[in-house]
């Protein structure tokens, strides 16, 4: 059972999930935001990647900027025009905050793209599968895998090597101080959203990559999972949303070939469930991190 | 003291229940007398909302954590309500795959309604006990999480709740009288609650956690009962749900039904029962204001589209406005107290005026 | 010249209800050490914090070199030229020494200029050379009380402010830490000091101020304030009224 099939499955499924978790936490870090808007980025950028295939007819990688670019902008407006305003306020008024801009975004689009899925056209190497050593796998589970290691690499070398990254990590642990040195909130908060639309954009490629459709309503699956894999991984820290995205990859993959078809719808609650109970032995997490709940002011 | 003044500052202490009673009690016999009938439906249907938005509010709103699971329970009092009640004849040929023990069930409603709030806070006894445990953050997600697994049984366990498809055959007995007294005995059990003993430790607690169990409080257990009594009341408010409405299914119990809930107790503002019910108030006038302006525009055929969804956005963007410009809501973290214009002496009680 | 470099004119600041700071008004020249004082909870920090913008005062004023900064967010206000060593260091513990040492500078930073702090750094904390890639939080306090010194002069502030910089200190480490202080005055800063040590504060001070309950009970020279104040009495035995009104 345990083949380069399912190995490759699970690295895939995992990468996709780290990186779904990694853009929810980047914004946790810093804001102490639980971003239920986070799903609405990932699903405009399936509507930014359907609305520049089929109606603007760019080549399939100008599509894929487009996507991406759509979940940034996004992402940095809704923190402009919702987040910004409300940051001093309560935890619960962000978070309630957060929860409406998410159903505006879907009714938005409802209203003006319509309430039906849209068939999003992706190049035609991610319905294709190859065969390695006996293994068949689709490649876009390859590219993912890639393209996960080196947005990864990106990331350490950008929260290392750059001022910007060392001002988000220090603002993720001591908001206040950190703006005693120097670093403009704004700064680092629009830097952690833009970020954050960027991964959503990025692992919103390979999410429409698997049904290759895209409805007003994507983005609740994307959003669940991120929001599980975090708590899961440990809220604390990216490594531990990194972490927290293959293991629920694993757990998933197990779940899916050892339940029995009867129960298979029920993966999800079980998942959870496993979660819940896993929490209560170890609240934060598999990894602990460093980010305080300090809130910022 | 005399007498007088003994008696006015009573009344400044009580007047919270009378202040919003009496206008409720008034408008439902307005209506229940001169009322269109779709006048009475809505006020119906207010009444329920008031119910579900007063369970919310006791846990909620005192203890300050964001109840995701709430429309859970209140399915789960409709489910339950509508299962004990109806009769075995209709419930074989409505949900065919119930089990045969399901079916056999026959009670009178009222006991059905009651006895669904107690399934409702059964499972809100199991669940509560890991999630009251988590952290702040964890919790919020956790308990959005749970909503969403109650709702994938809901849909998938066809042996109870016909899965996805419409439970219908529910006897109809929620008047606008059974609603509004149903809403009344909730106002004062919520009023009630916020100024007991627990309903004070549960607001220590969400003011200031650490200082509450510095002075002994346990934040677990309070915040426990209080996640209990809550669910209590959400099963029974959908238990009259489902007799008022008589067919339903699992999509009524989700995320944009929460987000009414959400944006009633927001706007109206959390911290207070006043709050409660002028957000509740509110939001039912503006969602069949705009139900009916959408309805009208897709009637015109003035576009040529179908517009879907105007309601949700518009509510999204005023509870937005809201928390920036109001975080307390509308009425913020006091109750109204006659006389309405003068504020209490504000070294009395520190309420957190976001009280979200 | 004879404009004051800093102007804090009946500031009035709160947490909630609670008013902290009832109308402080205090000035500091260029060049001087002058020392805040007070008992526990008199309102030092809740005055630095308002300064520095931490803190949204309710009323009055703050000027810098000739300009209102009342109400400028505080990365602002670092930028022109006020650094604060917040009470009890508040150091960056994920990150290491350097990295709270290159955060320290991001408000000027010079490549050049940066290198050659970082060298003058060293020579009056040998210590953060050694432990220049390990993470803050593994730093002894006395060793993290250097850091966030060392962090704030990074930005070459023209107005440095300590708050309780001997806090948890040994004494011996409580003198080197005064003994730099002076040393900086001499190179040219501008110092507010906050001190719990009041003997030791006025031994190297100009000028002083005196707080108690969110006001200015007194100021005046280093000298006057030994000679007119019980010290001792500030901090154990509360003020003359307060003890007045103790029941017999
Ligand atoms: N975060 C806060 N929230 C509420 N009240 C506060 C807060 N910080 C300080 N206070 C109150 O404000 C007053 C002044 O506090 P402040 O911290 O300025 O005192 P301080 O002079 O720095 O004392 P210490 O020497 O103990 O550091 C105190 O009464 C204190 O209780
Ligand atoms: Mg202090």
């Amino acid at each position: 059972m345990i083949d380069l099939e399912f190995l490759i499955n699970t690295l895939s499924l995992g990468s996709l999930y780290a990186l779904l978790a990694l853009g929810l936490v980047l914004v946790y870090g810093i804001l102490k935001l639980v971003n239920f808007a986070y799903g609405e980025y990932i699903m405009i950028a399936g509507y930014g990647l359907y609305f520049s295939a089929t109606v603007l007819q760019l080549p399939w990688w100008a599509t894929m900027l487009f996507g991406v670019a759509a979940a940034v902008l996004t992402s940095y407006l809704t923190e402009l025009a919702a987040f910004r305003p409300v940051r001093t306020k309560s935890a619960n008024a962000l978070i309630v905050t957060s929860f409406a801009v998410s159903i505006f975004l879907q009714n938005a689009v409802l209203i003006l793209v319509s309430p039906r899925a849209r068939a999003v056209q992706l190049p035609p190497i991610f319905s294709k599968t190859v065969n390695i050593a006996g293994a068949t796998t689709p490649v876009r589970n390859l590219l993912i895998i890639g393209t996960t290691i080196v947005v990864l690499v990106l990331m350490s070398l950008l929260m290392k090597k750059t001022v910007l990254g060392i001002a988000m990590r220090a603002a993720a642990e001591k908001f206040t101080t950190t703006r005693l040195m120097g670093v403009p909130a704004n700064l680092v908060i629009s830097a952690a959203f833009i970020i954050s639309g960027l991964l959503a954009g990025i692992a919103s490629i390979f999410w429409i990559g698997r049904s290759s459709s895209v409805d007003p309503i994507t983005g609740a699956a994307p959003l669940l999972i991120a929001f599980i894999a975090t708590v899961m991984g440990g809220m604390h820290s990216p490594t531990g949303a990194v972490v927290g995205g293959f293991v629920y990859g694993l757990l998933f993959n197990i779940l899916s070939i050892t339940l029995p078809a009867s129960m298979i719808s029920y993966r999800d609650a079980f998942m959870f469930v496993i979660v819940v109970l896993f929490l209560l032995f170890r609240p934060e997490g598999i990894i602990k991190g460093g980010y305080t709940e300090e809130r910022v002011g | 003291m005399n007498l007088t003044s003994r008696l006015a500052a009573f009344s400044r202490q009580h007047s919270t229940l009378p202040i919003l009673m009496i206008p409720l009690v008034l408008v439902g016999l307005g209506l229940s007398m001169f009322g269109s009938s779709l006048l009475v439906n809505v006020y119906t249907y207010f009444c329920v909302s008031l119910i579900m938005v007063l369970g919310l509010q006791m846990f909620m709103g005192n203890a300050g954590i964001l109840n995701w699971v709430h429309i859970g329970f209140v399915g789960i009092g409709a489910y339950a309500s509508g299962i004990l009640s109806t009769a075995p004849l209709v419930k074989g040929m409505g949900v065919p795959n119930m089990y045969p023990a399901l079916v056999e069930l026959s009670m009178p409603v009222i006991p059905a309604i009651l006895l669904g709030g107690v399934i409702a806070a059964l499972v809100a006894a199991v669940i509560g006990y890991p999630l009251m445990r988590l952290s702040d953050f964890v919790g919020v997600i956790t308990l959005f999480a749970t909503l969403i697994v109650i709702h994938v049984v809901m849909t998938q366990w066809d042996n109870v709740t016909n899965g996805p498809r419409t439970f219908f055959g529910v006897q109809e007995f929620t008047t606008l009288t059974v609603a509004l007294i149903a809403a009344l005995i909730v106002m004062v059990v919520a009023y009630w609650f916020r100024e007991s003993a627990l309903g004070l430790r549960l607001r220590a607690s969400r003011d200031d956690r650490y200082a509450a169990m510095a002075v002994g409080i346990d934040v677990v257990r309070v915040r426990y009962y209080g996640f209990v009594s809550s669910a209590l009341i959400a099963g029974m408010a959908g238990g009259l749900w489902g007799h008022f409405i008589t067919s339903f299914s699992p999509k009524a119990f989700y995320i944009s039904e929460m987000f009414i809930l959400l944006s009633m107790i927001v706007i109206g503002g959390s911290g207070s029962i006043s709050g409660a019910v002028t957000g509740t108030a509110l939001v039912t006038v503006a969602r069949e204001a705009f139900r009916q302006l959408e309805g009208t525009i897709n009637n015109a055929h003035v576009l040529s589209f179908e517009v879907y969804g105007l309601t949700e956005a518009v509510m999204a963007i005023a509870m937005v406005t809201i928390l920036i410009w109001r975080p307390g809501g509308v009425v913020g973290g006091q109750e109204l107290r006659w006389p309405l214009l003068k504020r209490a002496k504000r070294s009395e009680t520190k309420e957190v005026e976001d009280g979200v | 010249m004879t404009m004051p470099m800093l102007t804090v004119e009946n500031l009035m600041a709160s947490y909630g209800v609670v008013r902290a700071l009832h109308g402080i008004s205090l000035e500091m020249n260029e060049g001087e050490l002058v020392a805040l004082l007070g008992a526990n909870g008199a309102g030092k920090s809740t005055t630095l914090k308002s300064i520095t913008g931490v803190l949204r005062p309710v009323k009055g004023t703050v000027t810098f070199l000739g300009e209102e900064i009342t109400n400028r967010k505080p990365e602002n206000i670092v930028k022109r030229g006020i650094s604060l060593v917040p009470e009890g260091r508040e150091i960056f513990g994920q990150l290491t020494v350097e990295e709270n040492l290159r955060l320290g500078a991001f408000s000027s930073y010079q490549r050049d200029r940066y290198k050659a702090d970082l060298k003058e750094i060293f020579e009056l904390f040998p210590i953060l050379e050694e432990r220049f890639g390990q993470p803050g939080g593994l730093l002894s306090g006395g060793e993290q009380q250097m850091l966030a010194i060392a962090r704030a002069m990074m930005a070459h502030p023209k107005l440095l402010m300590l708050d309780e910089p001997s806090l948890g200190l040994s004494p011996a480490m409580t003198d080197n830490i005064f003994v730099l202080i002076k040393r900086l005055q001499e190179m040219g800063s501008t110092i507010l000091l906050v001190e719990q040590n009041a003997e030791r504060a006025l031994g190297i001070v100009d000028r002083a101020y005196l707080l108690a309950n969110g006001e200015v009970e007194f100021a005046g020279s280093a000298e006057d304030l030994k000679r007119k104040v019980d010290i001792a009495s500030v901090y154990f035995g509360g003020d003359d009224e307060a003890s007045c009104e103790v029941p017999l």
